[in-house]
């Protein structure tokens, strides 16, 4: 919301300066978000009457004016402009005046005003000119270069121009939250600064006899050109008024009225449009204007689209902006017994548009429910500044004063005159409102004593109605234009805002400290990223809306991807079923900026459609490719590889305690297809498969332009990190007697894995064998094709004992020949 | 007997002078102190001397063994040292060049910034709660106080999804799903990723980072002071001692009153910049009392209870801390930028 400062001063005299106003309204919840001091584009400019208009001697278009500058003098001009009339009152620009929108094409400000050369007396024609008569392109204000600017008769000759329009003015623009509706009008705000300050608010003075008490309502039973108006939706407009106007001549409104409206960011229009924003933005009731001649019957009916005569439905409508809407059933429209008129609150028809040709008027002012403009508003996607207003709601009892005040002004500018009764049908009158206010629960709340005189004059100052009511009670009828004031905590707020929340002290609550619970989920994720960040993974956040395509390649494990209603763009439709995408778009990203390497990880959320509804599963991924550990100069480094984002996830299993319950199997040809089928793994958590592990699939890395092999692991959290919250195991001291090593190797099918053979050993196995590791796995040379050997370490110890060679030698020949006759395996010597 | 002793003393002392070489030492050793060496045969012949001399005589040849012994032995202490001396000039290492590069990763900067700020608040006694991203409307806005079709909603650009749900436009539903199910006393804060429909710029992303945080108690022992208290030693915490602090009135549905925290601009202390819009001032966090029909909507009686709420963008307070204008930072991942974070988040003492 705009607000000129010098419209502001019409209703509240303020001595404070603009950067005091500025800091107290923004802190009282109404945050400025600039302070635009607008100058004027003119200088030695004064209001002057034309007294006498002759031909010019020797050019035919040219006049020669005898113009009175009240105290200013009387000066001899000539001028060329059409319009120049004796009589008239425009602005005159004496020798030495700078203009900013003379000698160039444009009006705009294109230097400031100190760069314009200053007036000089010319001979025009042989004759000389003391001055200049000027347009409002000449003055800065607009393009228009048609004719010398007619100012209203009333202007006070010899006044300088500047300060007669308030030209020279600083504009605020004040970020208005959506339960502020009675701050989007220059007197609402003007009551705030009267509040906070402490100063007597002085409404407009409006002498109308709509004002008397329904005085204006009488219309029933009148004939013929009486207007009548039937709302068939009252509980979407509790209360419509209308006022028919007769004998206006459209044209364009008073200057101070067009500079104004500009200043609040409108553009003017004609002189009866001007009028109703010009009060929407004095008073904040929006008003619309309707060619009368255009409404059939003079009868209008408020009604939902869905109420049209005869059972029918209004399926469009074109609005002043001459584009075609569709309507929804539920929508209000102001019609005539034919047609519809307006969409209400939103915006007028074409059909019954103010145009040069219009002579008649019905103003109308009602109060539309706020949630039925939203609804409509939102659906058509049309905003208006009509519909902001009755979407935040306005004063519920204004609609007369704002009727009363635009007759008056259009009765000023355009003429008209008020030709008939106004209709005011209010068939659901605002209920009263009356809120017990308990002060102890205002302090309660605050958290300080606020004396109960405070409390009454605060409140009073918003234009509340406050009484007595008992031992530190109040009576409180909040006014109208507030429907957000109902309970303590509303009024609590009005006080804390008005008072400043720097008088509410700032103390710490008391609380009995007992230890509290610790975050197990919260220690999970802290140690399992501290894991990562030690094992050489630096943590990554992507963002969770993806493309279909990459759901598809990278579909996670298992539910269908969750598309999203109103996605920002088609790439970024759905959410990620797994967190590898992210992580590759990353990789991409880094080795796209001459990064060697890239090792990282992300714990976040996977979105997957289950049974009908999306859910949520957490996850970590991490990703490696390049150079994984260097060594020093000149050593070898080791690349990243299946075998060491193995060897992460398997130390932070270890280190979790899980590592027993965790198992890695092969994973099935088409299980992930986005994986190298002979280097994939499933991971199990006690049998179920809770991720992946493997490199990407050769084909992938070519689409995605990959030089070096690249490893990927995703798994789903919920299973460890509900075992995380499980009690580890016993605790023993380490053993007393030694362990003995016997190795052995055995050469095996190809295709048998590690944990078939150490499955095999361990059922041949005596209690004695403490541990069995793979040490060696070697194919070719002195082995058979499609064989391999693998080379075991056995660990055997007894707990009560040294064991003897003879003893282990016997147990583990024992074992050579168990597992051998098991696997089908020879024994390699 | 005595003078062959003596001779022999004399003769091993001699070669075994300061220059003998370790051939020489060695064969010292091994002629008088060998398996059949010169000490040896002396022994051998013991038998030999009168019975009053042979105390004497054992005693002579035990102290020349003794002095033989100690003086290769100190032969061969001066040898090895003078090998280590040797060793020791060879094969130098340049201390300068780098170690063998242990891999090691990096925190992404917002998880240290949210990691320290709910240490913070659970070192003032709040817990810390995880709750859910996908939401429906009653959880995201009816209870919150956002009544349907009202403009409120605007401020805050919905996803919706499949199922008549959406993603949680912020944290604040976790303050509901924490209250539906326990009574107070509360003080939690919930931390999580929030979505709004603006695409990722410098200003703005579709998914960030929020915490909400919120005490609850009988009327009048949470008060508005209290949230100043509260959220004043937050700021001073996080952002530094110096800090100045200041509410703003403002305007959220679920809070009533409400009001929004400032501090002193971090970059001109308050004097007034470009960033700060010449106000000296920094909005960090939306805050208030929970509004009456929040606590109804989750069976609280407002006149019994009552309680306070903050809410806060993770990704805002680092950008202000970090003194980085670009939120994309965050989420390009560039290892240049990630890099320069500390691996882990430093714990406060509590
Ligand atoms: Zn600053």
């Amino acid at each position: 919301m705009k607000l000129p400062l010098s419209w502001l001063g019409e209703f509240v005299r303020l001595e404070a300066d603009t950067g005091e106003l500025c800091r107290r309204l923004t802190l009282a919840g109404l945050e400025v978000e600039s302070a635009e001091r607008v100058a004027p584009g003119f200088s030695g400019v004064f209001v002057a009457r034309v007294l006498k208009v002759e031909r010019h001697p020797n050019a035919d278009r040219l006049n020669l004016c005898d113009v009175d500058a009240g105290a200013v003098g009387r000066f001899s001009v000539v001028c060329g402009a059409p319009n120049v009339t004796p009589g008239m009152t425009a602005p005159f620009a004496r020798l030495g005046a700078r203009l900013i929108g003379s000698g160039h094409g444009g009006g705009q400000c294109l230097a400031s005003l100190q760069e314009v050369p200053p007036l000089q007396a010319a001979v025009i024609r042989g004759v000389r000119s003391e001055g200049m008569l000027c347009s409002e392109r000449e003055l800065g204000f607009s393009e228009d270069h048609a004719g010398i600017l007619a100012l209203p008769d009333d202007a006070p000759l010899g006044a300088e121009l500047a300060s007669y329009l308030r030209a020279d003015d600083t504009v605020l623009d004040i970020a208005i939250t959506p339960n502020r509706g009675d701050c989007l009008s220059i007197l609402g705000l003007a009551r705030e600064v009267a509040a906070l300050f402490g100063l007597k608010l002085k409404p407009p003075a409006i002498k109308s006899a709509l004002l008397m008490p329904r005085a204006g309502q009488a219309n029933a039973g009148n004939g013929g050109g009486a207007l009548s108006v039937d709302i068939l939706a009252p509980e979407l407009c509790p209360h419509y008024a209308g006022l028919p106007i007769s004998g206006v001549q459209i044209g364009p409104s008073p200057i101070w009225m067009r500079r104004r409206l500009e200043l609040c960011g409108m553009r003017a229009l004609n002189n009866v449009v001007d009028a109703t924003n010009y009060v929407m933005l004095e008073l904040g009731q929006p008003l619309h204007a309707f060619d009368r001649a255009h409404i059939a019957a003079s009868r209008i009916v408020v009604r939902r689209a869905g109420q049209a005569p005869g059972g029918a439905l209004d399926r469009e409508f074109v609005t002043l902006d001459n584009t075609r809407r569709a309507l929804d059933p539920a929508d209000l429209l102001i019609a005539d017994p034919e047609k519809p008129l307006a969409i209400a609150g939103i915006m007028g028809g074409l059909n019954s548009e103010v145009g040069a040709a219009t002579t008649d008027l019905l103003l109308e002012s009602a109060y539309f429910e706020p949630m039925t403009i939203s609804r409509t508003a939102r659906r058509l996607g049309l905003k208006s500044e009509a519909s902001y207003r009755f979407e935040r709601a306005i004063d519920r009892a204004g609609q007369i004063r704002a009727l009363a005040r635009v007759a008056e002004l259009i009765g000023a500018s355009a003429g008209g005159k008020v030709s008939g009764a106004a209709v005011d049908a209010e068939p659901r009158p605002a209920p009263a409102r009356q809120v017990m206010l308990d002060l102890g629960a205002v302090n309660s709340i605050l958290g300080v004593a606020v004396p109960g005189a405070e409390v009454r004059q605060r409140l009073r100052a918003l234009g509340a109605k406050v009484k007595s009511a008992g031992a530190r009670r109040l009576m409180v009828a909040p006014p109208p234009f507030r429907p957000d004031l109902n309970e303590a905590a509303d009024f609590a707020e009005e006080i804390a805002r008005l008072k400043g929340l720097a008088e509410i002290p700032a103390t710490l609550p008391e609380r009995a400290s007992t230890p509290a619970t610790p975050n197990d989920y919260r220690g999970f994720m802290r140690a399992a990223r501290e894991m990562m960040v030690g094992a050489g993974l630096t943590e990554v956040k992507t963002i969770a809306f993806i493309a279909p395509a990459d759901n598809q390649r990278y579909p996670g494990m298992g539910g269908g991807a969750v598309p999203v209603t109103n996605p920002l763009s088609a790439e970024l439709g759905e959410l990620r079923l797994s967190l590898a995408p992210g992580l590759l778009g990353a990789l991409r990203f880094n080795l796209n900026r001459q990064a060697a390497a890239f090792h990282a990880f992300e714990i976040g959320k996977v979105f997957a459609m289950r049974g009908g509804a999306p859910g949520e599963h957490e996850r970590l991924a991490a990703i490696s490719c390049g150079d994984f550990a260097l060594g020093a100069v000149g050593q070898p480094a080791t690349a990243a590889s299946f075998w060491t984002l193995k060897g992460v996830l398997e130390q932070w299993l270890i280190a979790l305690g899980a590592a027993a319950r965790v198992e890695f199997e092969a994973a099935g040809e088409a299980e992930h297809h986005f994986l190298h089928p002979g280097r994939a793994a499933r991971v199990l958590f006690e049998g179920e498969p809770i991720g992946y592990l493997g490199e990407l699939h050769p084909a992938e890395a070519v689409r995605l332009e990959l030089t070096n092999p690249c490893v990927l692991t995703e798994l789903d959290l919920v299973h460890l990190i509900a075992y995380g919250f499980q009690p580890r195991q016993q605790v023993t001291g380490p053993p007393r007697y030694p362990a003995v090593r016997r190795d052995l190797a055995l050469v095996v099918e190809r295709d048998v894995s590690a944990a078939q053979v150490i499955a095999a050993i361990r059922e041949a196995a005596s209690p004695l064998l403490e541990s069995v590791e793979v040490f060696d796995v070697y194919e070719g040379g002195s082995i058979a094709p499609g064989k391999k050997s693998m080379a075991l370490a056995c660990r055997y110890r007894a707990k009560d004992r040294t064991l003897t060679d003879e003893e282990v030698n016997r147990t583990h020949g024992e074992l050579v020949e168990g597992a051998r006759r098991r696997l089908g395996a020879e024994l390699r010597q | 007997m005595r003078e062959q002793l003596e001779a022999l003393r004399a003769a091993a002392l001699a070669e075994l002078g300061d220059r003998a070489s370790a051939e020489q030492i060695e064969a010292v050793r091994v002629r008088v102190l060998g398996r059949g060496g010169e000490l040896t045969e002396v022994m051998r012949r013991m038998r030999e001397v009168p019975a009053a001399e042979r105390p004497a005589i054992g005693q002579l040849v035990n102290q020349v063994k003794r002095e033989i012994e100690s003086r290769l032995e100190a032969l061969q202490e001066r040898q090895r040292a003078a090998a280590l001396a040797r060793s020791l000039g060879e094969a130098r290492l340049d201390v300068t060049l780098p170690g063998a590069r242990i891999p090691r990763g990096r925190l992404h900067p917002l998880t240290l910034v949210m990691e320290q700020m709910l240490d913070i608040f659970a070192s003032m006694g709040f817990e810390v709660a995880a709750t859910q991203d996908v939401e429906d409307d009653f959880h995201n806005f009816e209870a919150l106080n956002f009544p349907p079709d009202h403009p409120a909603r605007e401020m805050q650009d919905t996803f919706f999804l499949p199922g008549g749900m959406l993603l949680r436009t912020h944290t604040s539903n976790g303050q509901i799903r924490v209250m539906q199910h326990r009574k107070p006393p509360l003080a939690v804060v919930c931390p999580g990723n929030c979505y709004r429909r603006d695409e990722l710029s410098v200003r703005a992303s579709p998914m960030f980072g929020q915490i909400e945080g919120f005490m609850v108690d009988r009327a009048g022992r949470v008060t508005m002071a209290h949230l100043k208290g509260v959220l004043s030693e937050f700021a001073r915490a996080f952002y530094g001692p110096q800090t100045a602090v200041r509410f703003r009135a403002s305007f959220f549905p679920f809070t009533e009153p409400s009001a929004e925290l400032d501090i002193s601009c971090l970059l001109c202390a308050g004097a007034g910049c470009r960033v700060c819009k010449q106000s000296g001032w920094t909005e960090i966090l939306g805050s208030g009392m929970i509004h009456p029909n929040v606590l109804r909507k989750v069976g609280y009686d407002p006149a019994e209870y009552q309680g306070f709420a903050f809410g806060m963008g993770v990704e805002r307070q680092a950008l202000l801390k970090l003194g980085v204008d670009d939120m994309r930072l965050f989420f390009e991942n560039d290892l240049r930028f990630l890099g320069q974070f500390p691996s882990f988040a430093a714990r406060s003492a509590s």
